[in-house]
């Protein structure tokens, strides 16, 4: 297959080509209350070709192999028919020629245990959330993804990959009266299953949590400071800020463009936001990217100024801004997208303690759930929360949703914590068709942000 | 029958086969250059069985591949009881979801498509950085039991779609459009863009309260996607659904009938039978209001004690595909029209917000029927539009709030921004809604 796929985009007389074809095996189980509701385990294959021909472009996902050369010629024409659409042709940065292998070696193989063993851990789980007092239901799922790839292109490169991702997440569901609250968990989100043991403490915490929050009043709608933990300011920096850093969101927005140059002030001195896949042990820790990059760590924001951005080799040519290695695919049915590997807020000076003493009225909000963006605007939930009044932690929120515009949200982060923690949890939405990737690492210590609009009562 | 479904008699108490072949092919336009063309010819496999009344799924690319019957069956070995049946011998209503001539349609003449409204909103608007996507796509869906259910569905979907973000803001007016056959340009939806990126001129933000709110077809899934969510028979079953009980009752608006109607001919989401091989039929869902019924795959019904209305769909609330399992969703949700046209809607009103989307829907409580997003939309005044909604979120309970309609529109266009599939709806002017704004 390597010689056969390397030969078919030699010969091709485009700009450049690239083919990968992928064999995943995939694990689910899922719980919602005591019902098992899948388990199941599988093998699907596939490729992606990428043609780009007198500046045009043109891609195809197929299922069957056997019909590439056909594909391949397919994609060739339609490049040459994209480059007439266009004024300007596409052109990608110089990448260099890899070849070699990239295989993932977890402390333990998820690929080596017996779905027995995975059923048991997330029915421990389970049963855990179930028999505490006040739970409706609850939703657990296991979700193991490996993938082994291989990637060709006209250059010469030749690279077989593998990823592999594991995690066991879900949702709690309380209810009293007509009230019904949930609070999420993820455990896991790398390649080492041993990261999904031994865990229960942390799940009581979560399902005290979501009882709590039965006896929480919504917030008052209104402008507020606020503190985001960890988990909520990774999934900030993650959706209104590292979104807009995705250079191919930006490459046809010439209003974005002008706002994000290089060099652009966007907030105080202290802040520093990075994104890196090759920290290890993170649910966006990669080696190569879907395009034969390597990935590579890029510095965002530095002292408040951009200074960086995450780029294809298409984007990274037309920005003429260095290569990141960010581009990738969720599986072979999709084009690679630049997409965010490891992002979060380098670590500050504050103390917590600090953060909520300098807060006479706001709210301290507490775990991530779920953000949207569109261009500048955000908007994102909490799953629970604290008012604070002068100084000190009062009551329990439920119910939160805070929104605002990008440029002027991170300009008024005024406080940074010292305390960096990287979430658990790798989802991120992006991309028309969606593409879900499980494999986004979002980290962040507490901030302080000055001014958030709360939705509420 | 297909050969997997022949094989897997006598190994396993029931099967059910769902293969599903596509070939699209979709040109993108951006900021007026065509970025890309992409032609994808995908198969794939979800298999079904029940052994020694345990429910095992796989899934895979191919329905020939050796060892599927063998890895569903391992998978029951830990499944719970099933539960249920798969589908058996029925009769499929025929609808129109094909035409041939989209079969035969090429890049170039979806280049063409693009070419159309580049021309027409590029001689009137050169600034604004247009987007525009083409598309046509040819389905086949084969579903398959050992209970004798034989769907076999080849349907086709010509869409386009095109928009512009607004310039000094994080968002964008959209218009699109969707049909069986190969689509012209519609020049009433390319009026209607200019229209509204018109009004993106100026940015206002009402004051907090309670406001008049026309939701716009694109913003229909504000309410229809919590409706949904608890209409369904799996929110019915695990009791978390604010809709139990409540049959014959008055839960929306006595203006306002939403109708799963699977079968109207031409429509993008029309189709004879569900994933599941189950007949799709036209249902009432809220008829004047009135609460008339839940949508009920195999699972939910065997839970529930009753039969599949056909509703079983590989969705999620986001997303879905092959490797979803399936879950009650509408098929081809639409709306009824009313008497009133959107123009009078706007000018009848002193103060209100024309509402044509919304962000962070997603982290709202919508399976109790609640939504509070970041409102997209305009901010009207003395029966004009003032400018688009500035910083302004807006936020109901559906069960509550759209109990007070004023009035329905009776222009209709398919809505949703992609969320949910689904058929014609109108404009909606709700009394009130809660806005926080200035």
């Amino acid at each position: 297959m390597k010689e056969r796929l390397a030969r078919i985009v030699a010969d091709l007389p485009a700009d450049y080509a690239d083919i990968r074809y992928e064999e995943n095996r995939k694990t689910r189980i899922s719980y919602r209350g005591k019902k098992l509701e899948q388990i199941s385990s599988y093998a699907t294959s596939g490729g992606h070709i990428r043609v780009y021909a007198k500046g045009g472009k043109a891609t195809a996902s197929f299922t069957d192999p056997g019909n590439i050369g056909k594909i391949a010629d397919a994609s060739l024409a339609s490049a040459k028919l994209a480059s007439a659409g266009r004024d300007r042709p596409l052109r990608l940065a110089d990448g260099p020629v890899v070849t070699g292998e990239f295989p993932v070696s977890p402390k333990l193989d998820p690929r080596e245990l017996r779905l027995e063993e995975k059923l048991e851990l997330l029915r421990h789980y389970n049963d855990l959330i179930l028999k505490s007092p006040e739970v409706l239901t609850s939703e657990a799922e296991y979700d193991e993804f490996g993938s082994k790839r291989l990637f060709v292109n006209s250059e010469g490169s030749i690279v077989e990959y593998e990823l592999l991702n594991v995690g066991i997440f879900g949702l709690i569901v309380t209810k009293r009266g007509n009230l019904v609250q949930r609070v999420r968990f993820a455990f896991g989100g790398n390649e080492d299953s041993s990261r999904l043991q031994d865990r229960d403490e942390e799940l009581i915490e979560r399902i005290e949590m979501a009882r709590r929050l039965l006896d929480a009043s919504p917030p008052r709608a209104g402008i507020y400071p606020v503190i985001l933990d960890p988990d909520e300011a990774a999934v900030f920096i993650h959706e209104a800020f590292g979104h807009l850093s995705e250079a191919d969101g930006l490459q046809n927005n010439p209003a974005f463009r002008e706002k994000l140059r290089i060099g652009t002030k966007l907030g105080r001195e202290i802040l520093n936001v990075t994104d890196d896949p090759t920290i290890p042990g993170h649910p966006g820790s990669y080696e190569i990217d879907d395009e034969g990059v390597l990935g590579a760590k890029t510095r965002l924001i530095t002292g408040g100024i951009l200074t960086g951005r995450l780029h294809s080799r298409e984007t990274a040519a037309e920005f003429d801004e260095p290569l990141s290695g960010n581009m990738r695919a969720v599986d072979a049915h999709f084009t690679p997208i630049v997409r965010m590997s490891n992002i979060f807020i380098e670590p500050g000076t504050s103390s917590f303690d600090e953060m909520i003493a300098s807060i006479d009225d706001g709210y301290y909000l507490i775990g991530a759930r779920g953000g949207q963006t569109s261009g500048d605007q955000f908007t994102f939930g909490a799953q629970w929360g604290y008012r604070i009044e002068n100084g000190r932690i009062g009551g329990m929120i439920r119910d939160i949703n805070m929104s605002g515009e990008l440029f002027s949200t991170l300009s008024a982060i005024s406080m940074i914590g010292d305390d960096l923690a990287f979430g658990e949890r790798g989802g991120c939405g992006k991309g028309m068709p969606m593409q879900l990737n499980r494999k986004s690492g979002k980290g962040a210590p507490h901030i302080k942000i000055d001014r958030v609009t709360l939705g509420g009562v | 029958m297909h050969r997997l479904i022949e094989r897997a008699r006598g190994k396993v108490d029931e099967a059910e086969l769902y293969w599903k072949r596509e070939h699209t092919i979709s040109v993108r336009y951006e900021n007026y250059r065509l970025q890309g063309i992409t032609e994808d010819e995908l198969s794939s496999v979800a298999l079904r069985v029940i052994a020694d009344g345990r429910l095992g799924t796989t899934y895979g690319v191919d329905p020939d591949r050796t060892g599927l019957i063998e890895e569903a069956r391992q998978a029951a070995r830990f499944g719970d009881e099933a539960g249920f049946s798969f589908a058996g011998v029925a009769d499929y209503k025929p609808v129109e979801n094909y035409d041939k001539t989209s079969e035969t349609l090429k890049s170039a003449d979806l280049v063409d498509l693009c070419e159309s409204v580049k021309e027409r909103i590029g001689r009137i608007r050169p600034d604004i950085p247009l987007f525009i996507v083409a598309g046509t796509l040819r389905r086949d869906l084969v579903v398959e039991t050992t209970n004798g259910a034989s769907g076999r569905d080849t349907s086709t979907r010509v869409s386009l779609g095109f928009g512009g973000p607004i310039k000094g803001a994080g968002i964008g007016v959209y218009k699109s459009t969707a049909s069986v056959s190969p689509i012209e340009v519609d020049q009433e939806l390319v009026d209607e863009f200019l229209e509204w990126y018109g009004w993106t001129e100026n940015k206002s933000t009402p004051k907090t309260g309670r406001l008049p709110v026309i939701l716009a077809p694109e913003a229909a899934y504000l309410y229809l996607l919590p409706l949904s969510v608890g209409l369904s028979g799996d929110a019915v079953e695990k009791g978390t659904s604010p809709l139990i009980d409540r049959l014959g009752e008055e839960v929306l608006s006595e203006r306002l009938s939403v109708i799963d109607d699977p079968l109207r001919d031409r429509d993008p989401g029309a189709r004879p039978f569900d994933d599941e091989g189950v007949p799709c039929r036209r249902r009432a869902l809220v008829e004047k209001g009135i609460l008339r019924d839940y949508l009920i795959d195999l699972r939910t019904g065997g839970a529930l004690g009753r039969d599949s209305t056909g509703n079983g769909l590989k969705r999620q609330l986001f997303g879905g595909g092959t490797e979803t399992r399936p879950n009650p969703w509408p098929v081809n949700i639409t709306v009824e029209p009313g008497e009133v046209s959107y123009r009078e809607m706007i000018s009848s009103l002193d103060e209100g917000l024309l509402v044509t989307g919304g962000m962070g829907f997603h982290s709202g409580n919508y399976p109790q029927g609640d939504f509070a997003v970041q409102a997209i939309g305009f901010h009207i005044k003395n029966g004009k539009v003032i400018g688009r909604l500035d910083r302004t979120m807006i936020s109901a309970n559906i069960y509550k709030d759209l109990k007070n309609v004023r009035s329905v529109s009776k222009e209709r266009r398919l809505g949703f921004g992609g969320m949910l599939p689904g058929g014609p709806v109108p404009y909606v002017l709700v009394d009130s809604l809660r806005v926080a704004g200035k």
